[in-house]
C-alpha cells in the first residue's frame, strides 16, 4: 500500500477557489498586508494584546551572560553520568564509547546518588542535564509504560525545568543499548548549547587528564615516600582564562597550591575542520577513530609527554604474520621500531641536511661545529649584559630571555638557533652595563620593526634593505665591543656615537624619511631593570630624534639636533644623577618625590611664547574640524603630496573618524613618505579602494534596513550587543602577537589549550593514594579569595609571612535545613560546607535577625525556615552556594545524615564577609538579683554583680522585677564587702514604685558569641580509596578513613554516643517531678506572708468571687460523736430490717442475671434471622440491577458501538 | 613569589600606590630603607597619617613600624567606607589623601562618605578642585557614577590650611571595561579661579590671563571665579588657577598653577595655561596625572580586553605599571597607534586582560 506514489496535487481550474484568485489578481501585492485583519476589535482587546505581546517578550529574556570559552577552540566538554547503582551507567558509558571509538569497554564507576546530585547542582549552578530511562523494556504492559514514562517526565521537569530532555532507552542488546538510540542520544549530545554557569565563568580550572610525579626517586626511597611531592598535570583548560603566573588553585579534596609553572602541549585531540563553512567541532575523523585519548584509562595507550611519549601496550609485541589485527596506535608504533632497519645516527650520517638553502656545507653529525668555536656577536654582547646587570635577582633570566627573541626572530644572524648560557661571567662596571643594554635595547628595536615588516605592514624595499646594512654594522660593532673584555664608560659612549655617524652618513635622504624607530615600551618596562626615570629619558631622547623628522617642526631642523645632542648629553648622566639625588634624599625635593602633580620646566613652558608652537596645536581643536583641508595643506607640508593624491573624499572619512582598528591597519601607507613614486601609489590606490569599499558597505547598510543600523533598540539588545563586540575585542586584541609566552603573560591561558601545570609542595598522599575513579580538579582561585598553602614548607621563612589562622575571615550564610534531613543543626556543631571549589568543615553559629537590631543566637536551625551562619573560613565571594553537609560518610559509623542515602543537610548561600575579630551575634543574658533593703522608690539589691567594679560597668542600666516594676541601676553600695548586708557587688537601684522584698530584679542584656575558630579542608583525597586490613582495634577507635569514608571532626552527639559521655544536665535547666515541687512549695510556704483580703473588700465582692476560706471541718460534729444506746426491742427491729433489706437485695440481682440470659438468647436468635434477610435482599436487588444492565447494553448496541459498553464498564 | 608571603619593596618613592594595591589585591607588602639615608630617617608625619587614614577607611588592617620608623609592613583587610573624619597634617594638601583613597572607595563595604580638613591647594598635589571636575570624572568612564561627589565646604592655602572637603563614593560591585581610543578635539575649556583672603580682583585678573592665549583656539570658554569669604576662605591667603579643557569624547585635559609669593597673578595663570597647552599637545585620551588611576582600574575590569588611548607614560605610571604586575600579575601591552589623522602623534594604545576584581566586600544582603 504504501508503495503506491501519491497523486499530484492538480489546482482547481474552476470553482469559488479560482474566483477569488481571479479577484485578488486585480490588487497588487495585498497579500498579507492586511493590517485590518489582525487589528484589535476594541480598545479593550487591544490592552490584553499588548499586554500578552510584552509578557511574551520578556519571557524570551534571560539576563545577557559572557560565554568566556570561545568558539572556535573549545575545550571538549565534559558528561557525567549520574545515578544510582544497578541503572546501567556503565552499560551506558559502554555504548557510548562503542558509539565513538567502535570498541568495548567494561569499566566501573561510581558517583554520588541522584537526589543529592540535584541538590548539589542548584545550589552550584545548574549544568546540562539530560535524564535517560533505563530498564523500560521490564515494563510490559504498554500503558503502564506510559504512565511511566509521564509521571517520570512530569517529576523529572519539575526537578530540573519544564521541557529539559529526557531519554528513553529501550532493553539491552549484545551487552549495550540499541544503537540507533544511543546515536540519537550522542547527537544530541554533540550539538547540545550551555548556558554558561556564572561561577565557572568567573574562575579558570583543569580537569586532570594525566598526573605524573615529578619528584627524585632518591627523595621518595629516603623518606619513605613521605615527602612533599613535585608533580605535573596535564588537562584542558576551562572557564576563564589561566593566569600563567602565580595562579592560585584549590584542588578539591587535596588543598591549596600554587602553580610552580605552566606551559602549553599539543592538543591531544586536536579539532578537525571539516569545510569552510562548517563549524570546527571537537571530533575525531573517521580515520583516528581508532585512537582514542582516554586518559586516566587503559583504553588509548599513548600518552605525550613534555618530551617523551608512552606506549602502552598489552599483550605480545610481535607482528604476526599474515595476521591483520587491529591495532591501537600506541601497539603500531612500537612494532614500527622493531622493524627499523639501521639507527637514527646512521640514517643521519647518510643524509646530506643542509640547514640553510644557501650553506654549502651538509650538516655534519659528530663533527665540530661552527657554533662552538666562533660565537655569534650579539649573541656574545647580550650575554655579557647578563652577567653583568645583575642588580635584580631576575635580570639574568630575562636578559637570557631577551637573547632568545632576539636570535630566533633574526634568521640572519648564524645558522644558530639556540641560546647559549654564558660560561664565563664578566666584572665590570654598572654603568657600562648600561651603555650596552641602550645598544642591545637599540637592536631591539631593530628587531622589532623588521617584525613588524613581517606582520604585514607595508615597508618599501629600499626601506628595508638599508635597514638590513644598518643593523649589521650595528652588529658588528657590538661584536667588537663584546670583545673587549676591559670596555669602560667613555668606551660605550664612544661606540653609540660611532654608530650615529655612520648611520646618518649611509643616506642622509633615507634617513630622514625612514620611519622613527620606535622603542618598545612594553619590553622596556617589564622586562628590564631600568629605572622608570631612565626608560621616559631614552623614549623622549628617541622620539625627540623622530620628531626632529616630523613635518610641523622642520623649520627649525638645526635647533632639535641640539636639543637631540642635549638629550644625549643628558641620558650619560643619569646614573650619577639617580645616585645623587638618592643620596641628598635629605632635601625637601624628595620628601615630596610622591606628587602627583609633574612639574613643567621653564622652558617647556616658554616654549608657547611661539606663535608656531601656539599653531601647531589647532588641529587638537573642534574649531580645525571645518578648515580640515586647508589647515592640513598649511601645517603640514609633508603630508601634502599624499592628500593630493587620495583625494578630498578620503580625508573627509579620516577627519569623521571612522573605525580605530580599520584605520589603525592601513595606517602605515599614509604615514609614510616614501619616494618611489609607482610602488606607493598602488598600494595607496588599493588601500583606498577598500576603504571605499567599506564606506559603501556602510552607506547600504544604513540605508537599506535603518533599523539594522540600529539594533540597539532595547535595552536588552543593547547589552548582548555590547557584549559581542567586546568578545570579539577580547578575541583580536592579541592575535597578533607571535610570541605565545608574551601573550600568555598579557591573557593567560585561553580555555580550550591544554597545558601541563607544575605544581610543587604536594603532599605525598596524594600521589601515593592516587585512584583515576576520584577526579582530580585543578581550581583557580581569584584575587579575593583566601589562599591557605598546605605545606608551610615552601612558603618563605619570613618570620612575618602570615599565618593561614590569620587570614580566616568571618563568613555569614543564609542557610535553610534541607527538607530530608531528619533532625535540625546545632550551633557550634561541626558542619562541612561546600562553597565554590572549597569543601571543608567548619563550626557555625546560627542567629536570626531579631527586629533588624541584633544577630540573635539560635541553638538550634528552625523548621523549614532560613537562618543565618557565621563561622570562620576562606575569603570568598559573596553570592556563592553553599551545600552543607553533617558528615559526608554515610555508613554505619556515620555522625549525621539519616542513614536514608541523602547526605545534604542544608542548603544557601554565601552573604557577606567580615574580618576582624568583630562578630555581630548575641544571646540573650539575664542577671537576677533581690533586694535585701528597700525604701520607698529605691531598692539596695544583692546577688547581681560579684564586685563594685562590675556595678560601676551597669551604671545606668535599666532592671526590671518579675512584677513588672522598671529599675535603674544607681550605684554600687560603698564598702559592701567591709561586712555590708548585701556583701560585695550591692548597689543602689531607683525603681518607678515600691518593690517587695520578695521581688526578684532581674538586668537583661546581650552577650556577644564568637563562633570558633576551626577550618579543616576536606582532604579526601589524601586517603587511600580501600581501607588497609583492619588491626585489632577496640570499638572506641575509629575505623580507618578512605577516600569515600572521610570524616573530620565528628559531631557532638556523635562523640558523646561513642565515649559514652552523657549529656551534661544542668539543674536548672530540668522540670522536676509534681511532688518535688509540692514539697518545695510546702517547706517555701514560710516564706512567704499568707495573702490577705481585707475583710470589707471581701464583703463587697460577689459571691464566686469570694474567697473560699472555710476549709473542711476537723472537729466531729454532734451527729457524729453522740453515742446511741439502743433498747432490746429496737434492737430486733433493726436486725429484721437488715435481713429484709439483704432478702430483697438478693431477689433483684437473681431476676437481673435471669434477664440478661433471656435477652441474650433472644438476640441470638433474632440475629440470625436478619442476616437471612440482608442476604436475600441482596440478591434480589443483584438481580433487578442484572436485568437493568442487560437492558442498557442491548439499548447501547442497537445505538451502534462497543464504545458505550466499554464507558459503561468503566462507570 | 610565593603567595602568603610580603611583596617587598624599598624607598619612599611611590608609597602611596603601593598602599592602595596591596588593599585591593589582599598582598600584603612590606616597605624599607625609607629615607634610612637621610638625616631625618623613616616616616613623615603625612605618611603616617595616611597609614592611620588607612586604618579607619579598612577593617582588619595591620600596620607594622619598625622603630626607626624606616620600614613598614601592611597587612590588608577588608576595605569598610562609612562615615569619616580625617585631619590632614599641613605639610600636604588634602590631594595627597584622596588620591589613593579614590582608588579605593568604590570597592568598599558601604558607601564612602570621608571628610578631609586640612590644605585644599597646594602645589604638589591635585587640589580638590581639579579632584572635583577632573579626577571623578575620570571614575565615571569605569561606571562609578551615581552619587559620586566631592564637596568643598571650606578652601585652605598653605601654610595655614583650614579648608574642608567631603568625599562622597558610592560602591560597585565590578567597574566597566575601558575602551576609550578616540581622543576627540577639544570642544570647550573650563576653570576655576579661586582667591582666598586676598583682593577678589585676582582671580580676575587670572581669567584676564588666561583668556588671552585660549581665545585663539576656541570661544567656549568659561571660567569661574570662585571667591570664598569669612570662615569658609581658611586661615592664609591664596589663590590658584585650574583648567580643563574636555574633547569631543569628554577626554579632559587639566593644569592648574598656585600662587607663589612675589608672582604676579597673570603669571600663574600663564603658568597655567601654558601647562594646560603642554598637556593638550602630549593627545591621548587620558590626562598624564590620571594615567596611573585609569590604568588601575582597567586592571580591575572584568575579564574582557580594555583599551585605552594615552601618551607616553611618566615615571610614575612605569612604575606603577610593574607594581601592578607585582600584586595582580597583569601586564599591559603597549603600542604606538599610527593615527591617520595626525602621523605625528606618539599616541601608545594600552590594553590589558582585565583581572575581574569583584567586590568582595560588599554585602549581598
Amino acid at each position: 500500500m504504501d508503495d503506491k506514489p501519491h497523486k499530484a496535487h492538480r489546482p482547481a481550474q474552476a470553482g469559488g477557489k479560482v474566483d477569488k484568485k481571479e479577484k485578488g489578481k486585480g490588487k497588487e501585492k495585498s497579500h498579507g498586508f492586511n493590517e485590518k485583519a489582525f487589528a484589535p476589535t476594541s480598545g479593550h482587546n487591544a490592552n490584553r494584546l499588548g499586554r500578552r505581546a510584552a509578557e511574551k517578550d520578556q519571557t524570551r529574556l534571560h539576563v545577557p551572560l559572557v560565554n568566556r570559552t570561545p568558539d572556535d577552540l573549545p575545550p571538549p566538554i565534559i558528561v557525567a553520568i549520574v545515578g544510582p547503582p544497578g541503572v546501567g551507567k556503565s552499560t551506558l558509558l559502554g555504548s557510548l564509547v562503542r558509539r565513538y571509538t567502535k570498541r568495548s569497554v567494561n569499566g566501573g564507576l561510581k558517583g554520588p546518588e541522584t537526589f543529592e546530585f540535584l541538590t548539589i547542582l542548584q545550589t552550584h549552578g545548574f549544568p546540562k542535564v539530560i535524564g535517560i530511562l533505563t530498564h523500560l523494556d521490564l515494563i510490559r504492559s504498554p500503558s503502564t509504560l506510559r504512565l511511566t514514562k509521564k509521571s517520570l517526565k512530569k517529576r523529572f521537569w519539575t526537578e530540573i525545568h519544564p521541557g529539559a530532555k529526557l531519554f528513553y532507552l529501550s532493553g539491552v542488546l549484545n551487552g549495550r543499548y540499541p544503537d540507533t538510540e544511543i546515536l540519537n542520544l550522542s547527537r544530541f549530545i554533540g550539538v547540545m548549547k550551555f548556558r554558561p554557569l556564572v561561577f565557572r565563568n568567573t574562575h579558570p580550572y583543569i580537569y586532570v587528564d594525566r598526573l605524573q610525579d615529578l619528584t627524585p626517586p632518591e627523595l621518595i626511597r629516603t623518606s619513605h615516600s613521605k615527602c612533599d611531592r613535585r608533580i605535573s598535570v596535564y588537562g584542558y583548560v576551562r572557564g576563564t582564562n589561566w593566569r600563567g603566573q602565580g595562579q592560585k588553585v584549590h584542588i578539591p579534596g587535596v588543598g591549596d597550591l600554587l602553580v610552580e609553572s605552566i606551559e602549553k602541549m599539543v592538543d591531544p585531540v586536536p579539532i578537525i575542520e571539516k569545510g569552510g563553512d562548517e563549524e570546527k567541532r571537537r571530533r575525531m575523523s573517521e580515520k583516528r577513530k581508532l585512537v582514542v585519548h582516554a586518559p586516566m584509562s587503559d583504553l588509548g595507550g599513548v600518552s605525550f609527554d613534555k618530551d617523551a611519549v608512552y606506549v602502552n601496550v598489552k599483550g605480545s609485541f610481535t607482528r604476526r604474520e599474515g595476521e591483520e589485527v587491529e591495532e591501537g596506535e600506541g601497539e603500531k608504533m612500537v612494532m614500527d621500531l622493531q622493524e627499523a632497519g639501521m639507527t637514527l645516527d646512521d640514517a643521519v650520517k647518510q643524509t646530506k641536511i643542509r640547514l640553510f638553502g644557501s650553506s654549502e656545507k651538509p650538516l655534519a653529525v659528530g663533527g665540530n661545529d661552527d657554533d662552538d668555536d666562533e660565537p655569534s656577536s650579539a649573541d656574545e654582547v647580550e650575554d655579557d649584559f647578563a652577567s653583568v646587570d645583575d642588580e635584580g635577582e631576575s635580570s639574568g633570566s630575562e636578559a637570557e630571555l631577551d637573547t632568545l627573541n632576539e636570535v630566533q626572530s633574526d634568521p640572519r644572524n648564524t645558522g644558530r638557533s639556540q641560546p647559549r648560557r654564558p660560561a664565563r661571567s664578566l666584572p665590570q662596571a654598572e654603568s657600562t652595563g648600561k651603555g650596552l643594554d641602550f645598544d642591545s635595547d637599540s637592536g631591539d628595536s631593530d628587531e622589532n620593526e623588521d617584525e613588524d615588516a613581517e606582520e604585514g605592514f607595508i615597508v618599501n624595499d629600499d626601506d628595508d634593505d638599508e635597514n638590513y646594512i644598518e643593523e649589521e654594522e650595528d652588529d658588528e660593532v657590538e661584536g667588537e665591543d663584546g670583545e673587549d673584555l676591559d670596555m669602560v664608560d667613555e668606551d660605550s659612549d664612544d661606540d653609540r656615537d660611532t654608530v650615529h655617524p655612520k648611520t646618518k652618513h649611509l643616506d642622509s635622504q633615507a634617513l630622514s624619511l625612514r620611519r622613527p624607530t620606535r622603542r618598545d615600551w612594553t619590553k622596556d618596562i617589564y622586562s628590564t631593570n631600568l629605572s622608570p626615570e631612565e626608560i621616559v629619558l631614552q623614549h623622549s631622547s628617541s622620539s625627540s630624534s623622530s620628531s626632529s623628522l616630523t613635518a610641523h617642526a622642520q623649520k627649525s631642523n638645526v635647533d632639535v639636533d641640539m636639543d637631540n645632542e642635549d638629550d644625549g648629553f643628558f641620558f650619560k648622566k643619569p646614573s650619577n644623577d639617580t645616585a645623587n639625588t638618592l643620596l641628598d634624599s635629605s632635601t625637601t625635593l624628595s620628601d615630596l618625590a610622591d606628587k602627583s602633580k609633574p612639574e613643567f620646566s621653564s622652558a617647556e613652558l616658554n616654549k608657547w611664547e611661539d606663535e608656531d608652537m601656539l599653531e601647531s596645536i589647532r588641529r587638537l581643536f573642534i574649531t580645525a574640524v571645518t578648515e580640515t583641508t586647508g589647515e592640513d595643506g598649511g601645517g603640514d607640508g609633508a603630508e601634502d603630496d599624499d592628500d593630493d593624491e587620495s583625494g578630498g573624499d578620503f580625508v573627509d572619512f579620516e577627519a569623521t573618524g571612522g573605525d580605530p582598528s580599520l584605520t589603525s591597519a592601513s595606517a602605515p601607507s599614509t604615514a609614510k613618505k616614501i619616494p618611489d613614486p609607482p610602488p606607493i601609489s598602488s598600494s595607496s590606490r588599493s588601500a583606498l579602494a577598500t576603504k571605499k569599499a567599506l564606506l559603501k558597505a556602510r552607506f547600504d547598510e544604513e540605508y537599506d534596513d535603518p533599523s539594522n543600523s540600529n539594533p540597539s533598540s532595547t535595552f536588552y539588545d543593547q547589552k548582548k550587543a555590547e557584549l559581542t563586540t567586546q568578545q570579539s575585542l577580547n578575541a583580536t586584541a592579541f592575535a597578533s602577537i607571535q610570541d605565545p609566552e608574551l601573550r600568555a603573560q598579557l591573557e593567560g591561558y585561553v580555555p580550550g589549550t591544554y597545558v601541563r601545570v607544575v605544581l610543587d609542595g604536594v603532599p605525598g598522599e596524594m600521589v601515593n593514594f592516587f585512584d583515576p575513579e576520584y577526579p582530580l580538579i585543578l581550581g583557580g582561585l581569584g584575587a579575593g579569595e583566601g589562599f591557605f598553602p598546605i605545606s608551610t614548607s615552601t612558603t618563605s621563612s619570613s618570620q612575618t609571612a602570615p599565618t593561614p589562622s590569620s587570614d580566616l575571615t568571618l563568613l555569614r550564610l543564609r542557610l535553610k535545613r534541607h527538607r530530608f534531613h531528619p533532625r535540625p543543626l546545632k550551633s557550634n556543631d561541626p558542619l562541612i560546607l561546600s562553597i565554590g571549589w572549597r569543601r571543608f568543615q567548619t563550626l557555625p553559629i546560627y542567629s536570626l535577625d531579631d527586629h533588624s537590631i541584633r544577630m540573635r543566637m539560635i541553638k538550634y536551625t528552625p523548621d523549614h525556615m532560613h537562618c543565618f551562619a557565621t563561622f570562620w573560613g576562606p575569603g570568598m565571594v559573596p553570592g556563592l552556594g553553599v551545600c552543607a553537609f553533617n558528615s559526608v560518610y554515610d555508613g554505619p559509623t556515620s555522625s549525621g545524615g539519616g542513614g536514608n542515602g541523602f547526605r545534604v543537610s542544608a542548603t544557601g548561600t554565601l552573604l557577606s564577609l567580615s574580618p576582624g575579630t568583630s562578630s555581630p551575634i548575641v544571646k540573650k543574658l539575664k542577671l537576677t538579683g533581690t533586694p535585701y533593703k528597700v525604701f520607698k522608690n529605691t531598692a539596695f539589691i544583692k546577688g547581681m554583680f560579684g564586685s563594685a567594679l562590675e556595678v560601676a560597668r551597669f551604671e545606668g542600666a535599666g532592671v526590671r522585677t518579675v512584677s513588672g516594676v522598671r529599675g535603674v541601676v544607681k550605684k554600687a553600695v560603698a564598702g559592701g564587702n567591709m561586712g555590708g548586708k548585701g556583701g560585695d557587688g550591692a548597689f543602689r537601684a531607683a525603681f518607678e514604685d515600691k518593690v517587695l522584698m520578695s521581688d526578684i530584679v532581674f538586668l537583661r542584656a546581650w552577650y556577644t558569641v564568637q563562633p570558633r575558630k576551626f577550618y579543616a579542608p576536606v582532604t579526601s583525597l589524601l586517603l587511600p580509596t580501600i581501607s588497609p586490613t583492619i588491626s585489632q582495634a577496640s570499638s572506641d577507635e575509629l575505623p580507618p578513613q578512605t577516600k569515600s569514608t572521610w570524616l573530620g571532626m565528628r559531631l557532638t552527639g556523635t562523640l558523646r554516643r561513642t565515649l559514652n559521655i552523657p549529656t551534661p544536665l544542668q539543674r536548672n535547666s530540668t522540670y522536676t517531678h509534681k511532688s518535688i515541687i509540692e514539697q518545695e512549695r510546702t517547706q517555701k510556704k514560710g516564706k512567704f506572708a499568707p495573702l490577705v483580703v481585707p475583710k470589707n473588700l471581701i464583703r463587697e465582692l460577689p459571691y464566686k468571687s469570694k474567697p473560699k476560706l472555710i476549709g473542711k471541718q476537723s472537729s466531729q460534729t454532734y451527729l457524729q460523736k453522740r453515742a446511741v444506746v439502743l433498747e432490746p426491742e429496737e434492737k430486733r427491729a433493726v436486725a429484721l430490717l437488715q435481713q429484709i433489706r439483704a432478702l430483697r437485695k438478693d431477689q433483684v440481682k437473681r431476676r437481673r442475671e435471669k434477664k440478661a440470659g433471656k435477652r441474650e438468647e433472644k438476640e441470638k436468635r433474632e440475629g440470625g434471622k436478619e442476616k437471612a434477610g440482608e442476604e436475600k435482599d441482596k440478591e434480589r436487588k443483584k438481580s433487578v440491577m442484572r436485568s437493568v444492565g442487560m437492558k442498557a447494553k442491548r439499548e447501547a448496541e442497537a445505538m451502534g458501538g462497543g464504545r458505550q459498553g466499554k464507558r459503561r464498564k468503566v462507570g | 613569589m610565593a603567595a602568603g608571603s610580603v611583596i617587598q619593596y624599598s624607598g619612599h618613592k611611590y608609597f602611596r600606590h603601593r598602599l592602595a594595591l596591596s588593599i585591593l589585591s589582599g598582598k600584603s607588602v612590606r616597605i624599607d630603607k625609607i629615607r634610612s639615608e637621610d638625616k631625618d630617617p623613616g616616616l613623615r608625619d603625612f605618611e603616617v597619617s595616611l597609614l592611620r587614614l588607612l586604618e579607619k577607611v579598612t577593617n582588619g588592617t595591620v600596620i607594622e613600624i619598625s622603630a626607626t620608623g624606616t620600614a613598614i609592613l601592611l597587612k590588608p583587610g577588608i576595605i569598610a567606607g562609612g562615615s569619616l573624619i580625617h585631619d590632614c597634617p599641613l605639610s600636604r594638601s588634602v590631594g595627597y589623601f584622596l588620591e589613593p583613597i579614590i582608588m579605593l572607595a568604590p570597592f568598599a563595604k558601604r558607601p564612602v562618605q570621608l571628610t578631609l580638613r586640612g590644605i585644599t591647594t597646594d602645589d604638589n598635589d591635585f587640589s580638590a578642585d581639579l579632584m572635583r571636575t577632573v579626577t571623578l570624572p575620570h571614575l565615571q568612564l569605569f561606571g562609578i557614577s551615581d552619587g559620586l561627589e566631592l564637596r568643598i565646604k571650606k578652601r585652605g592655602a598653605p601654610p595655614g590650611g583650614g579648608g574642608e572637603v567631603q568625599l562622597l563614593c558610592p560602591i560597585v560591585k565590578q567597574v566597566k571595561t575601558l575602551n576609550f581610543v578616540e581622543p576627540g578635539k577639544i570642544k570647550r575649556i573650563r576653570g576655576i579661579a579661586h582667591a582666598v583672603r586676598v583682593n577678589p580682583q585676582f582671580s580676575n585678573r587670572m581669567i584676564e590671563a588666561a583668556r588671552s592665549i585660549l581665545n585663539r583656539y576656541i570661544p567656549d570658554i568659561y571660567i569661574y571665579s570662585d571667591v570664598y569669604k569669612g570662615e569658609e576662605s581658611g586661615k592664609s591667603p591664596g589663590y590658584a588657577l585650574s583648567l580643563l579643557a574636555e574633547s569631543t569624547t569628554s577626554a579632559l585635559f587639566c593644569s592648574e598653577a598656585t600662587s607663589k609669593p612675589g608672582v604676579a597673578p597673570e603669571d600663574i595663570a600663564l603658568q597655567a595655561t601654558r601647562a594646560l597647552l603642554s598637556e593638550i599637545s602630549k593627545g591621548g585620551c587620558i590626562d598624564q596625572k590620571h594615567q596611573s588611576l585609569v590604568l588601575l582600574l582597567m586592571v580591575l575590569g572584568s575579564e574582557d580586553v580594555g583599551r585605552c588611548r594615552m601618551s607616553q607614560p611618566t615615571p610614575r605610571t612605569i612604575q606603577f605599571l610593574r607594581d601592578v604586575r607585582d600584586f595582580f600579575g597583569t601586564s599591559f601591552q603597549i603600542v604606538s597607534i599610527e593615527d591617520p589623522t595626525n602621523p605625528n602623534s606618539a599616541d601608545l594604545l594600552y590594553s590589558c586582560y582585565g583581572t575581574g576584581h569583584v567586590n568582595a566586600n560588599r554585602d549581598l544582603a
